[in-house]
């Protein structure tokens, strides 16, 4: 009101009154008295900055774009309008203000101004009270999708492979904000529901299939077997007889599946003797297998072959009344479970001393099963109690699957429902089974199933609370498994003890083998490797880029990761380290020799010899100690140098960035709106390494700023081409690997960038929690989240860096474990 | 109509190998108008496709030279449409202002395709709050969805996912998607031939598809039902993500009920069913545009868009001697060997449209061809891909639009006309009134002569 009385000229002395005025009265900064001296105070250093440089445009009179600046005067001022202040930052940063037709500030200044503004920022995000943040609600994206059905419906196929592709937020496919569900989604979801179902239970489950093998052809074989014209084959008894003559007459089987059989034989038999004919069903099985035969019981048979068919079982030992062909009889017998039965013969019981030889015809044998063809995931899914009447039966199956699927417990309204669907279905004439199915079929549509709903246990909170125990169950087991808790979790989580047991937890679902989605979603996607699998390099510059090598260079990195997670190694071994996992294509890629990891073109007077070596096996992956070479780490690695690479060169500035982006979290700001066009000199483009082609990022005062930080890094990895492999020249110009950057650390070569790295593990560490915080909680970060990162960098440091602490310290941080109460935005 | 069913055949076999499907004796297409045939009193429809390159184009070998009717002369990278001269409109001086930065800094690329066709400017973030505007092929599929089976068609031959940000803060989401439901829902594309083949037709004669369609029925009410209390317990952000879920649904039962009503489309005689992707793009690209014409043919539907590689895409073209990635080389800071490649890249993806119009244009339809009911616009959003800037955009529009679009000219606009009043024209054209569609300020004129 006042102020717009005062003329323009007077606005810059009228605001450093009112700075002092402000400051005296005290009055909006309690708590604030004390600004750090270490770089200056906004109040002193800042105001002069807008001065200087902003209020022309941005003052009380007409402020540009409705923005005036001048009433930031203290910390207070600036907290207030933090959305604004975020984004003078940006604009400051990249250049875009003060605008170009305005005497410019020099770097420096504006760095130091920007500093302040978000020191400001900082010292406020590290106090006060804790804000969680807000996850959107997550839909289930494929890749949990996939894991999901396999763990609860015990099917594994692929039935979101027809889905479209998850849209990517902040670098990862499981954003809640980004996923969005189109109907074309919708559409698949049903059809992959039908198809799930239609797989995991078989209403009329066919019948069991019947193996005949007629007498003709039963083993053992010979050019001329004792075989009747009509087809019966003969066995002997003589204790001299050949096993074609004396048998066990047999056929090989392979069964499917395990579960119980049954095998049979028609026979007859003729004897001039008084006594009962016996013969006895043999079936060959495993070694180990129950009830295997044992010596006496093998004696107590005939046939010269016996011994060669061990181990076998003996299913049974039956009378053949029958003594001619028109009365033959089918002697059957139990094939029990867990045998995994090869063969069945057939062999003659000895007859009891003083007993003339008999003689017995086999017609056919047949094999018939699985008796039960009935799918294992239908023997999950549908078992019950048998003793009890067939609605609680429904109801116990209905409710278990729901409450899996729900990933929490059920309402009885909610069930009620599900049951009157399997009621209506049965009575339209559907089986019971098939009712299920169908009911089963429509819970997986339901969006209880598809999103992971995270209801608040506390709605009257007014401040950060704990969420519900079942949600927390879920998001520990998406976030180190991609898939649905397990029965442990869930356990926990109905006796209200999974929040205090969080880091038990943890650690034993590290062990489990579903941890390997953390390296095979969240590594992969955090180094953004998914674009190998599109990457074309140039074939005739790089000829031994094929879909092998690429597939090579893939697994690599994910062993390694594997490593590191089953080890618990420390992550700092993703900035460096001494070995990695290399199969043939990658060892001529890299010029390898063998596995104990010496170079080809290493010379054996200056670099020992490692012994035990052999040479690679194209297929299979080994274990490499990489000490004293070049490589180690992932920055050596050759997905890494591919991806960020063009078809036919490296290119340093994409892998500066890379660096920058994901090792290091200190992306470069983007690239001003008008780049202007390179002035050339048509020599220095065409001629020179790329290096020196690109010393006009330098020359340019415009570029230079970025570029300085981005360049030199990927010059230090000019020794690895565009696909990775290790070369000393680029084209004909030599390759200097070597580079300063902006604070002034000079390194040559890969080995010595890669030290710089690690002395600034903070930085790495800092980002890789950043990074994984993000995969773990499904939103992007904010700078409430500053001081659980703070917390979790702290507790890495106290634990070695290892991945264990970075994946526990995400667990249990306040935004994984809390929600927002009511009093906050 | 068998007759013109089986001479069809010859024009289908561009489609790629494999498994024959079942299909029954020339049974016609079954919307009311394709099943009636078309004739005086049952004119053919007229539909609008969007067909889109990235990167930019080089617009000196692009512009004619001359105002007006075409000359035989057509620049370089026009030369293989000269067959269908009379067939297009070379649009020049149109401008998607909403590609602009407007404050927001770098992210040119996704700006150009989410601008596209919205005429809106996208919010610039990595994945929280994604927000662009409704695309004008929505605009169009939600007032014509009762009429045909699929309301529209959204195609691509690169999938959606590419790793990291793609564009300088702007999520993925921007770079890859050109069709936006809503300012919040973009839709994602088919890439998968057999899969957009499997949605567009039925296998053959479906005995149990009463039952099938009755169980899917049962399936969409419960959820429904289930679902009624759910939206309460939720936040503001979260509801909206739910509402995604229930518009779905509501469209599958709006689907499910027309598939009651008209019986399922066989595949048009000697249709192939494709596999897999094809791993040579140029053949991708086609067998695409195979989809379209089949589309548009069985009139399964009349709004279709198809991006032929994303915004900002890198993908190296060595079939046609350019082993570079063409986002590299569209930055070409004059340089000319650059610049010859990018006009070889534009100049492939042009004799792709060209193969398109004469399948098109060999298919009788009415009194003409089905080229004479369609409105197809090919372009992009980024004018040189250089500079990067989205006045003077590279637009083609080909068809006769049922004759209300006099082809055959190259017509200048004055610069800055917002590329939107096209489709405000053309949504005019399909007997849709919008007032305004994202920066539109009006009709375009000219267009009919």
């Amino acid at each position: 009101m006042m102020v717009r009385r005062i003329a323009a000229s007077g606005t810059m002395l009228f605001c450093l009154i009112i700075g002092i005025f402000l400051r005296l009265s005290g009055s909006s900064d309690a708590g604030q008295a004390s600004e750090p001296t270490a770089g200056g105070s906004f109040t002193r250093d800042g105001v002069a900055f807008l001065q200087a440089n902003c209020l022309k445009c941005h003052g009380p009179e007409r402020p540009k774009a409705d923005l005036s600046l001048h009433r930031a005067t203290n910390e207070e001022s600036i907290l207030k309008e933090r959305k604004s202040w975020q984004r003078v930052i940006q604009v400051i940063q990249s250049g875009e203000m003060p605008p170009p037709n305005r005497p410019q500030p020099a770097l420096a200044e504006k760095e130091r101004f920007v500093k302040l503004i978000q020191d400001i920022f900082d010292r406020a995000d590290r106090s006060g009270v804790v804000d969680p943040g807000h996850v959107t609600v997550r839909r289930l994206n494929r890749t949990e999708y996939h894991n999901t059905i396999r763990d609860l419906c015990y099917v594994d196929f692929n039935p979101s492979e027809d889905f479209p592709s998850d849209d990517i937020g902040h670098g990862f496919d499981n954003i809640g904000d980004v996923l969005t569900l189109p109907p074309v989604l919708m559409e698949r979801y049903l059809a992959a529901a039908e198809n799930i179902m239609s797989r995991a239970i078989v209403p009329n489950p066919p019948k069991p299939p019947s193996r005949f093998l007629s007498g003709r052809y039963l083993e053992p074989a010979a050019a001329d077997p004792p075989v009747t014209p009509d087809g019966w084959r003969i066995i002997t008894v003589d204790p001299n007889g050949s096993p074609l003559k004396t048998g066990p007459v047999h056929t090989s089987y392979k069964v499917p599946a395990d579960g119980e059989y049954r095998f049979r034989a028609k026979v007859y038999a003729e004897t001039s003797g008084t006594q009962p004919v016996k013969i006895a069903l043999l079936a060959r099985c495993r070694p180990g297998a129950p009830g295997l035969a044992n010596d006496t019981e093998i004696s107590q048979l005939t046939g010269a072959g016996l011994t060669a068919l061990k181990p076998f079982r003996i299913l049974t030992i039956a009378e053949v009344p029958a003594r001619s062909k028109n009365k033959a009889v089918t002697i059957e017998a139990t094939v029990p479970p867990g045998l995994e039965m090869n063969l069945g013969a057939v062999a003659v019981v000895k007859p009891p001393p003083g007993e003339p030889a008999p003689k017995v015809y086999v017609h056919w044998l047949n094999l018939e099963g699985p008796l039960d063809t009935r799918p294992s995931s239908q023997h999950r899914l549908l078992a019950c109690d048998p003793h009890k009447p067939k609605p609680e039966q429904t109801r116990e199956v209905v409710e278990r699957f729901m409450r899996r699927a729900y990933r929490r417990p059920v309402t009885s309204d909610e069930l009620q429902r599900v049951l009157r669907l399997v009621q209506t279905r049965e009575s339209a004439g559907d089986s019971w089974e098939a009712a299920i199915q169908h009911a089963f079929t429509a819970v997986l549509c339901s969006p209880k199933f598809l999103f992971r709903i995270e209801p608040d246990p506390q709605p009257e909170a007014r401040g950060p609370h704990p969420i519900d125990e079942y949600a927390l169950a879920s998001r520990l087991s998406y976030f180190l498994w991609a898939s649905m808790p397990d029965e442990e979790l869930f356990q926990l989580a109905a006796q209200g003890r999974l929040s205090a047991n969080i880091e038990a937890q943890v650690l034993r679902m590290l062990k489990d083998p579903r941890a390997e989605t953390l390296v095979d979603k969240f590594v992969l996607q955090w180094l953004q490797l998914e674009r190998l699998s599109t990457f074309q390099a140039d074939p005739k510059l790089f000829p031994k880029f094929d879909a092998r090598l690429k597939a090579s260079m893939l697994e690599e990195t994910r062993l390694f990761f594997l490593e590191i997670l089953r080890e618990d190694r420390s992550v700092l071994d993703i900035l460096d380290s001494n070995y990695t996992y290399i199969n043939g294509p990658l060892a001529r890629l890299y010029g390898i020799k063998d596995t104990a990891g010496n170079f080809w073109n290493s010379d054996p007077k200056k670099v020992k010899p490692k012994p035990g070596g052999r040479p690679f096996r194209d297929h299979e992956f080994v274990r490499v100690d990489l000490s004293g070479s070049e490589r180690g780490g992932v920055l050596t690695q050759a997905s890494v140098l591919t991806v960020t690479s063009n078809p036919t060169r490296t290119s340093p500035v994409k892998r500066g960035k890379w660096v920058l982006e994901q090792l290091l979290g200190t992306p470069p700001p983007p690239p001003p709106p008008n780049v202007p066009e390179l002035e050339e000199d048509g020599k220095a483009l065409t001629s020179g390494s790329l290096r020196q082609r690109m010393e006009e990022h330098r020359k340019n005062p415009a570029c230079a700023n970025c570029h300085a930080k981005m360049d030199p890094l990927g010059f230090g990895l000019e020794n690895f081409d565009a696909i990775g492999a290790f070369r000393q020249k680029d084209g004909d110009f030599p390759i200097d690997p070597s580079g300063v950057l902006p604070d002034g650390q000079s390194f040559r070569g890969p080995r010595e960038l890669k030290a710089i790295l690690l002395a600034k593990k903070d930085l790495f560490v800092r980002c890789l929690a950043e990074k994984m915080l993000t995969y773990a909680l499904g939103r992007g970060l904010e700078y409430y989240d500053k001081r659980a990162v703070d917390r979790i960098v702290t507790r890495m440091a106290a634990n070695n860096y290892s991945f264990s602490s970075l994946v526990t310290g995400i667990a249990t941080s306040d935004p994984f474990r809390l929600r927002r109460g009511k009093d906050q935005p | 109509m068998s007759q013109s069913y089986l001479s069809r055949r010859t024009v289908l076999q561009g489609l790629g190998v494999s498994m024959a499907l079942p299909w029954l004796e020339a049974m016609g297409p079954a919307t009311s108008w394709a099943a009636a045939g078309s004739s005086t009193k049952n004119p053919a429809p007229n539909r609008m496709a969007f067909f889109y390159v990235p990167n930019g184009v080089n617009m000196a070998d692009w512009t004619p030279s001359q105002d007006g009717p075409l000359s035989e002369q057509l620049p370089h990278i026009l030369e293989p449409l000269r067959p269908f001269k009379q067939d297009l409109l070379v649009l020049t001086g149109l401008t998607a202002d909403k590609a602009r930065s407007h404050g927001d800094g770098a992210g040119d690329h996704a700006r150009a395709l989410a601008a596209f066709l919205t005429g809106a400017q996208p919010r610039k973030t990595d994945g929280t709050d994604i927000r662009a505007g409704i695309s004008v092929d929505q605009v169009a599929a939600a007032r014509l969805a009762s009429e045909t089976r699929l309301p529209s068609l959204e195609l691509g031959c690169e999938a959606g996912a590419m790793a990291g940000n793609c564009d300088s803060g702007y999520s993925c989401v921007y770079s890859s998607t050109m069709s936006w439901r809503s300012a919040t829902q973009p839709l994602p594309k088919e890439v998968n031939p057999k899969l957009v083949f499997e949605r567009l037709f039925s296998a053959g004669p479906d005995p149990k598809l009463a039952e099938r369609i009755a169980r899917r029925k049962s399936v969409l009410d419960f959820v429904l039902e289930d679902s009624r209390g759910l939206k309460k317990q939720l936040g503001v952000s979260d509801q909206r993500k739910l509402d995604e879920y229930f518009a779905a649904v509501r469209d599958i039962e709006q689907r499910i009920d027309r598939a009651e009503k008209m019986p399922p489309i066989p595949a048009p005689a000697g249709a192939v069913t494709p596999t897999q992707i094809p791993a040579q793009y140029e053949e991708h690209v086609r067998m695409m545009y195979d989809l379209i014409v089949l589309a548009f043919q069985a009139d399964v539907t009349r709004v279709v868009t198809y991006v032929l590689a994303n915004e900002g895409s890198n993908r190296p073209y060595p079939f046609i001697g350019v082993r570079e990635g063409h986002h590299d080389l569209s930055h070409h800071g004059n340089d000319p060997k650059k610049k010859e490649k990018i006009r070889d890249i534009n100049t492939f993806h042009t004799k792709q449209f060209a193969y398109f119009l004469g399948k098109l244009k060999s298919i009788p339809e009415g009194d003409g061809t089905l080229l004479d009911h369609v409105m197809l616009v090919y372009g992009s959003g980024n004018s040189d891909g250089n500079r990067h800037n989205h006045d003077d955009l590279p637009i083609l529009f080909a068809g006769h639009g049922c004759g209300m679009v006099k082809p055959g000219r190259h017509i200048r606009y004055p610069n800055e006309t917002p590329l939107n009043n096209l489709w405000i024209s053309m949504l005019d054209r399909m007997n849709i009134q919008v007032a305004t569609l994202g920066d539109s300020t009006g009709a375009l004129p000219g267009l009919g002569g």
